[in-house]
């Protein structure tokens, strides 16, 4: 009996391989919520390498930081307790504006804007390749992570839950080709959609060419694509670009996010609409 | 035995990438530390298992550092670990130049692969840089010669003839 030519099982056995692969790739294209459990199953098993490797580089860090961070807490301590003072000072202002404040919506029978729930959740892993900005949070579908969730950290948006395993979630950050929020200039309130550019600067489209943006202004999430809650910061519009021939401006805006630094953050978990935050009042005779 | 380094290969490049992700986010524009494996087996061992080890590292990759489709990146190693084992079969490029440029081309090869595999689904792929493609190329080569001599120091690189076991 023949030998079997490897070169041709090789070949057998690539062909299958990659039928089996485009079939893992039609299911996941296909799915309506969630990861495959192919998915979930291999992000189990490198799991525990990825969390040895938090932890070892959290050991790391706390090691180096303990000495820095010694000598620092003395200057720190000092300055902190000028600041505690004017802060519990500002808190009692606030006491008393956050009532007048309740009083005067409740005047105009304006709903209450209550803050969001939301579950905090730490970075574990990131990617920021060419093709793909995201981050991965330890949290997931047992803590009330779902996809389409808005993420945010220090005030600012930072991407959407694109998948939600049982203890980890993906989020395709604002920076992220595919990703695209809806965003409103502060100053005018011109509106517009924020598309992410990989490494370069997002970009905010649809905006036209007659409304009011300058180099400096403060962008913010609109409320309007039903994902994020409205006063999010995005970034400030860095240049501002009228092409001939076209409508609409071409806006450049930097994140106001360090995408790269951030390690804590917290996913909205309650749905709110539009008008949770107030993105800033609008000017008189303003469009 | 084969089995279980292939494992402990991945681990520590799946390792290597969370940390490199954590501490140097930016540098993972330009390093794929999943792709050392599928050279190494490639050069160093058989087709058969560079791409097995590819289809591996690129399932592991699409669980933990993308967010798109799942399985994408595994036919895209799958077919590389494929092509440089082919390669690695017919010329002797397991010596230190043709390491360093496999490592250099593979990773060039994998970033214009995703590139082309993203168009094709109609994703948005990002922009193909040359700053990028030289990046990878220059990490990619100076990782695997690095990689290589540290396998080779430590011994575990016993002259094994190819063609045996799972590594056929």
């Amino acid at each position: 009996m023949a030998e079997a030519n490897p070169a041709r099982i090789n070949l057998f056995l690539l062909v299958v391989l990659l039928l089996g692969q485009l079939l893992v790739m039609a299911g996941s294209v296909r799915r309506d919520a969630g990861a495959t459990l192919l998915e979930t199953g291999v992000a189990k098993v490198g799991e525990p390498v990825v969390a040895l490797t938090r932890g070892a580089g959290r050991g790391l860090d706390g090691l180096v930081g303990f000495f820095s961070e010694l000598a620092r807490a003395r200057r720190e301590n000092a300055l902190l307790r000028v600041e505690l003072e004017r802060l519990r000072s500002e808190v009692n202002r606030y006491r008393e504006q956050s009532a007048e404040n309740e009083r005067l919506r409740r005047l105009l029978g304006m709903r209450e804007a209550l803050a969001p729930r939301s579950v905090a959740a730490s970075v574990i892993a990131r990617s920021l390749t060419g093709s793909t900005r995201m981050i991965v949070l330890d949290q997931g579908r047992r803590a009330g992570v779902r996809e389409d969730l808005p993420v945010v950290a220090w005030g600012g948006a930072v991407g959407r839950v694109v998948l939600a395993g049982e203890d980890y979630a993906k989020v395709r950050l604002l920076t992220d080709p595919n990703s695209g929020v809806s965003g409103i200039v502060q100053r005018t309130r011109a509106e517009g959609m924020v598309e992410g550019r990989a490494g370069d600067p997002l970009e905010m489209t649809y905006v036209p060419k007659y409304a009011d943006v300058v180099a400096g202004d403060r962008v913010v999430t609109s409320g309007l694509d039903g994902v994020f809650p409205k006063g999010f910061g995005i970034g400030r519009v860095i240049a501002v670009e009228e092409p001939a021939g076209s409508t609409v401006k071409r806006i450049l805006i930097e994140p106001e996010m360090p995408f790269e630094a951030v390690e804590e953050v917290l996913v909205l978990t309650e749905r709110t609409g539009s008008a949770l935050l107030e993105a800033g009042v609008p000017p008189r005779g303003g469009p | 035995m084969t089995l279980l380094w292939a494992v402990l290969a991945l681990a520590l490049a799946l390792a290597g990438q969370a940390v490199a992700g954590n501490w140097l986010p930016g540098a993972l524009r330009y390093v794929d530390l999943l792709m050392l494996p599928v050279l190494w087996y490639g050069l160093a061992r058989s087709q058969r298992s560079a791409m097995l080890v590819g289809c591996l590292a690129g399932a592991l990759e699409d669980a933990w550092f993308r967010a798109g489709v799942f399985g994408l990146r595994g036919f895209d190693k799958t077919l590389l670990g494929w092509l440089v084992g082919g390669i690695g079969a017919r010329l002797d490029l397991n010596v230190a130049w043709g390491r360093a440029a496999a490592g250099a081309a593979l990773p060039v090869a994998d970033r214009m692969l995703e590139f082309g595999l993203l168009r094709l689904l109609d994703l948005s792929p990002g922009s193909l840089e040359p700053v990028e493609l030289l990046g990878r190329a220059a990490s990619g080569g100076a990782l695997a010669l690095a990689a290589f001599s540290v396998v080779d120091r430590l011994g575990s690189r016993r002259p094994r003839p190819k063609g045996s076991g799972w590594s056929r």
